[in-house]
């Protein structure tokens, strides 16, 4: 279960980190 | 103090910041000419990645802060996994760039790429070796020192690598202010692998311990008794764990954890480990001999007694029975008058560590022993096999999910063990597991 606590949080920041990537990526094209 | 959910939220928020603030710190002031979405996509996952694989020396340096409210193990488990992020992040890079224009193909040819290609080469091809010596190191048969030397040695190598290919690729980094954050990123990480390499190594030195005697346990397990020398030592909570470091100085690559076994309540700073023969350095254990100055780096851990319980619920396996000894010790020492249970799983009768000291501390404080035994002795009318929920049951008062739970063993019985509190509908903040394997 504590494994499972720390599988959530690399998902999560796996997620945060490539969803900041993209928006990273979409200002930088879209201004 | 915070509580620990609250910590939990504020490291966690910390270290994201740390991953994303130096990337979208590139879209400030004066930018570059505009490339395509996906090569500014792979552009910021490089970035990330070399961010992560950066603070991946500062998830191992054991600042107490950061890991108490976590546990070491979670802690450790996330360090591993992260790896495997960042590695997946660091490859993602150029396999988008090589699909946005396959003539960058040519860039892997290592001997006729542009130098500032070679460096990405080796930062990457480094993080490789460096995930697949962690995942196989057992099967690879690299020794665990080795390995640790590499994997620091690696570590390094893939982040000044990766940061001499960012700065020779220029782009975003042409900018001095934008260049000098990230070379002063780099420069933290690395202070933080000379925080736990020296600084820390140092301070331990300054508070060394002597073994005063070395005790012979049941299971192949030995008790080495350590006292503070020239110093008061420190204050640990039954439950937690130190880096003991026996042969060589602090500055030696590995310590190994392991349990206190002794009370908590000891007033000379006294402190015991049982460590049992697993055969590897455990084998020495037995060899030491009294008056050798050992370093213990601790107390550290988040297994820990004192959230409010009306009964302590310690189901232990094997050498998993450590740092509950030093719960039952700590509780009977404080006059502590709440049940205890103890469902300890051994392999057989004349294995089981401990077995008479338990049997002679139930007259200081209402505990419950439940053997359970994979070779029971044919006359055993006691609980067989390994530890499931019938036994809990059986041994245990309903209402289940007002006890506190706390389990020690090995990984395949902590997971057995965690899936039967699940089946008991015992909720996840009432039970404390912590692995000594993780490392």
């Amino acid at each position: 279960m504590r494994r499972l606590l720390a599988e959530r949080l690399v998902l999560a920041t796996g997620v945060i980190v490539i969803l900041m990537s993209a928006l990273f990526a979409y200002l930088r094209t879209s201004t | 103090m915070l509580p620990y959910l609250a910590r939990r939220a504020v490291w966690l928020s910390v270290y994201l910041v740390f991953v994303l603030a130096p990337v979208l710190a590139l879209l400030l002031g004066d930018l570059p000419p505009t490339r395509g979405f996906w090569t500014e996509f792979s552009s910021a996952i490089a970035y990330v990645g070399l961010a992560m694989m950066g603070l991946q020396f500062g998830l191992t340096a054991r600042f107490r802060y950061v890991t108490e409210p976590w546990g070491e193990d979670v802690i450790y488990h996330f360090h591993r996994l992260l790896s495997l992020l960042a590695l997946g992040l660091v490859i993602a890079h150029p396999i988008i760039l090589f699909a946005i224009d396959p003539a960058r193909l040519r860039l892997l040819n290592f001997f006729q790429a542009p130098p500032v290609a070679r460096w990405a080469a080796l930062s990457t091809y480094s993080l490789i070796a460096l995930v697949a010596m962690s995942l196989w190191r057992v099967q690879l048969r690299i020794r665990y020192e080795i390995w640790h030397s590499m994997h620091i040695l690696l570590a390094v190598v893939a982040i000044v690598a990766g940061i001499i290919h960012m700065i020779g690729w220029g782009f975003y980094l042409v900018d001095p202010e934008k260049r000098a954050l990230w070379i002063g990123l780099s420069i933290f990480w690395i202070c933080l692998l000379l925080y736990v390499r020296i600084v820390k190594p140092l301070f331990i030195m300054r508070r060394p311990y002597v073994v005063t005697e070395v005790r012979q346990e049941r299971g192949d397990s030995w008790t080495l008794v350590m006292r503070p020398h020239r110093h008061s030592g420190f204050r640990f909570t039954p439950g937690q764990f130190g880096w003991l470091t026996i042969w060589g100085g602090p500055f030696k690559i590995t310590g190994h954890p392991f349990s206190f076994s002794s009370s908590a309540e000891v007033a000379d700073g006294r402190v015991e480990m049982t460590i049992r023969n697993l055969g590897d350095l455990t084998s020495k254990i037995s060899e030491v001999p009294a008056g050798r100055r050992v370093y213990i780096d601790g107390p550290y851990g988040a297994f820990t007694i004192g959230n409010p319980a009306d009964m302590h619920v310690l189901i232990a396996g094997g050498v998993g029975i450590t740092p509950m000894m030093s719960m039952i010790r700590t509780l009977a020492d404080r006059g502590d008058k709440r049940p205890v249970v103890l469902i300890y799983g051994s392999n057989d009768w004349e294995s089981i560590t401990f077995r008479e000291t338990l049997e002679a501390i139930k007259t200081r404080l209402d505990l419950r022993v439940v053997h359970v035994l994979l070779s029971p002795p044919v006359d055993w009318e006691g609980e067989k096999g390994f530890i499931n929920a019938e036994i809990m049951m059986r041994h245990l008062p309903p209402p289940y999910r007002d006890h506190e739970y706390f389990i020690c063993g090995p990984n395949p019985m902590m997971d057995a063990i965690e899936r039967a509190l699940g089946e008991m509908h015992v909720p996840l903040a009432k039970y404390h597991s912590e692995r000594y394997s993780f490392v």
